[in-house]
């Protein structure tokens, strides 16, 4: 998977263009955020697509906020994109649907981000599921073979 | 299945993951503009809450507005959104039809009286008792009177539902009116657009599923969600209206640098709705990014407006003296066309004459 930023299909067209001024804003945004997470614990999200970003805007951004020590895939109804920005905290998340095309993408100010925890519900069933598993001999035996 | 399973039961049949849900609700919190939190609260309450009951019946419309849902570039909107309602009814997507299909809608009323919620496309005919457009002997007035007094609420999708639409445009000859105009005595929420983007048709059923009640609703009946601001203020082309550059034609400069298109008759800034932000074709584009303005569909009326391209301060009424002064331009531009046309034309039999003089030995 490409860890890189990319523009995940939210853009047409170049991704240098008119800066306005709002990465800027958000830029300061996250750093507001970013000293509450250390303060107080307090986790936020930023929705990237509810802002009028110009391509440029965009770029602006990726490039300010870097890239950190982690990067992960998923393969969830489509595949999604998670990497920690420069400053410990900040996450990229980027969601893509089955067919490819881009589903949402938020700065997520968080220890971990929330797609990457495993649900309670889930390990109970993946432990159910093992259980069974474990009780049941492999199909084809080859350690002897 | 089970008369009682859970949304919940139902992904982890389907071998559904939580991460997957809460993937889903992430984009509907994140369309639906909720607050960050919510998307977790959204996947927890989904997965506990029970199916819910959806009657759909299409009046006076042209099925766009269930190719929106069902053709949505988005499966897991399409998948999903089937996950957490029971569709009991609706004409289109049905396999039965007939006396059968219409003994279905009767056995599903029955079954969720006041619980199930109605969704209604397409406009309700009213002259002449309702005449003009009739399923199984029915008018669809008769049809939205018996349905709408047993539902919880009434959902009504597309433009022609929420404000008539094309059928209710001048001369209106059928009498249509919008759902609202029938049905009093229950909410009405008007999901409006021509057709109305996917994500809000779901991302409302799934908030009704979700929270147990109404999204917050605007002066129009429309949720915030998706309709709480203009076009014109989510545009990315925004900044260039704060600056004052705009495009003066569809091939100029400005048009070519991406500036606002406002002079082009773009309604954006008048019209409310969610194509700058969740966009078309699978988030790809909407009309202002693709060069052309915004018709503000998903405004009452939109089809009576006086011209897509005219610009907003123009003054778009029917009365004589506007529309003398368009007959006016209309004539002047049509002059100047002439004088053009008659200019090339003669420039053109010069340069043939030219080129024929130029061949002769």
């Amino acid at each position: 998977m490409n860890a890189e930023p990319t523009d995940g299909g939210f853009r047409n067209g170049p991704l240098t263009g008119p800066l306005t001024g709002l990465a800027e804003a958000v830029f300061g945004e996250i750093a507001a955020r970013l000293q509450a997470l250390a303060d107080s614990g307090e986790e936020s999200v930023i929705d990237l697509r509810s802002l009028p970003l110009t391509p440029g805007d965009r770029r602006e951004l990726e490039e300010r906020l870097g890239h950190g020590e982690v990067c992960a895939g998923l393969d969830v109804g489509g595949l999604s994109e998670v990497w920690e920005c420069g400053y410990a905290g900040v996450w990229w998340v980027r969601h893509l649907g089955e067919d490819g095309m881009p589903r949402s993408e938020h700065i997520e100010i968080a220890a971990v981000p929330a797609i990457l925890v495993t649900h309670a519900g889930d390990i109970a069933s993946a432990a159910a599921r093992l259980q069974r598993d474990a009780a049941r001999p492999a199909k084809e035996d080859t350690r002897h073979a | 299945m089970p008369e009682r399973e859970t949304i919940g039961d139902v992904l982890a049949r389907r071998g559904v993951s939580r991460r997957a849900l809460l993937k889903y609700t992430s984009t509907l919190a994140s369309v639906m503009a909720l607050a960050p939190a919510a998307s977790r609260a959204m996947a927890d309450a989904l997965a506990k809450a029970h199916r819910q009951s959806v009657i759909w019946l299409s009046f006076q419309e042209c099925t766009g507005c269930t190719e929106s849902l069902t053709r949505s570039f988005n499966p897991n909107i399409g998948d999903l959104i089937f996950d957490v309602i029971s569709l009991d009814y609706h004409e289109t997507l049905q396999a039965a039809s007939g006396f059968a299909a219409e003994a279905a809608r009767e056995a599903a009323i029955a079954a969720n009286k006041g619980k199930f919620v109605l969704v209604v496309d397409g406009s309700v005919s009213t002259k002449d008792g309702g005449i003009y457009s009739t399923v199984a002997g029915k008018t669809n007035l008769q049809l939205l009177q018996e349905t709408a007094k047993d539902a919880l609420a009434v959902i009504a999708v597309g433009t022609c539902a929420s404000f008539g639409g094309l059928p209710h445009a001048d001369p209106n000859p059928t009498g249509a009116v919008p759902v609202s105009d029938i049905v009093k005595d229950k909410p009405v929420i008007n999901i409006p657009g021509c057709p109305p983007i996917a994500e809000a048709i779901a991302g409302t059923v799934a908030y009704i599923v979700t929270f147990g009640k109404l999204p917050d609703l605007d002066q129009r009946n429309r949720p915030r969600a998706f309709y709480g601001d203009a076009i014109h203020d989510r545009c990315y082309r925004r900044p260039f209206y704060d600056q004052g550059l705009f495009a003066a034609s569809f091939d100029d400069e400005g048009a070519r640098k991406g500036w606002c298109l406002y002079e082009l008759g773009c309604k954006g800034p008048v019209t409310y709705n969610a194509c700058a932000t969740i966009k078309w074709n699978g988030g790809v584009s909407y009309p202002i990014q693709s060069g052309h303005g915004c018709l503000g569909c998903s405004e009452p009326d939109f089809w009576d407006k006086g011209g897509f391209y005219k610009p907003l301060s123009t003054n778009t009424g029917n009365d004589a003296e506007i529309v003398g002064a368009a007959v006016a331009a209309g004539a002047a531009v049509g002059v100047a066309s002439a004088l053009i046309a008659r200019h090339r034309k003669r420039k053109a039999q010069t340069a043939k004459a030219a080129a024929k003089t130029e061949g002769q030995p």
